[in-house]
């Protein structure tokens, strides 16, 4: 059994970008590729780019579909490929996000892997001054 | 279990690069590893890098390791090391 496939989905060059830099952190990951999406790109295009790249990641475990902006045009395509245990999209991509999908067991099913990645993706996004500096921040926290 | 308390000397404390080379090294043990900062309350997975950056350790910071398993006495040499030689950085 393979892993869970990933597509970042993206306007502009983000997700390719997202991608190196996880890559850097845990190493190559062959199940996981981006599609950026230009401003100026027929939606037809950018379908068929995407249902190329679904294809390319998926070892039969299903392919998370993870895309910058909820309302997007990525987002919007990416659902066009919604299916029940075979696809499924998760806005708002980060880095922690992209990392917790190239970090998975390969037991996690799809659906699993798309709530952990969406609540990973939540608890990634903190005010780095309560951590920091814990006690110059206990008067406002 | 053993329990090991070092302090964080490198300039950049457990930023992304240094905390890829101690997730590397702790997956190399058979031992539950787990990093845990008094000062906060919080304690992370020493073989997940996600939870190891949550930590948010910076320069001077003491961090207990815990080490549960067979391989402890080797997992408790290779992280001290690691710690006491700043992760192999500069210490800025």
């Amino acid at each position: 059994m393979g892993k869970v496939g990933g597509v970042i989905i993206s306007h502009g060059q983000v997700g390719k970008e997202l991608q190196v830099a996880a890559e850097a952190l845990v190493g190559e990951l062959s199940f996981v590729t981006a599609v950026s999406i230009g401003w100026h790109d027929d939606v037809e295009l950018a379908r068929g780019e995407i249902e190329r790249a679904i294809q390319r990641v998926d070892s039969g475990r299903g392919v998370l579909l993870l895309t910058d902006m909820f309302g997007g045009t990525p987002t919007n395509i990416a659902a066009m490929f919604l299916r029940v245990n075979e696809v499924e999209v998760v806005t708002g991509v980060n880095l922690p996000m992209v990392v917790k999908l190239a970090t998975a067991n390969e037991e996690v099913s799809l659906h699993d892997l798309a709530k952990e990645i969406e609540s990973q993706g939540k608890e990634s996004i903190l005010r780095a001054g309560t951590l920091l500096e814990p006690r110059r921040m206990t008067k406002d926290a | 279990m053993r329990e090991v308390s070092v302090t964080v000397t490198n300039g950049l404390g457990l930023h992304a690069r240094a905390a890829v080379k101690l997730v590397k090294l702790s997956q190399r043990f058979r031992s539950e590893i787990l990093l845990t900062r008094d000062d906060l309350g919080l304690t992370a997975d020493a073989k997940s890098i996600l939870s190891v950056l949550q930590l948010a350790v910076t320069r001077g910071v003491v961090v207990r390791i815990s080490i549960s398993g067979d391989d402890e006495p080797d997992a408790a040499d290779a992280l001290r090391e690691l710690f006491l030689t700043g992760f192999g950085e500069k210490d800025l």
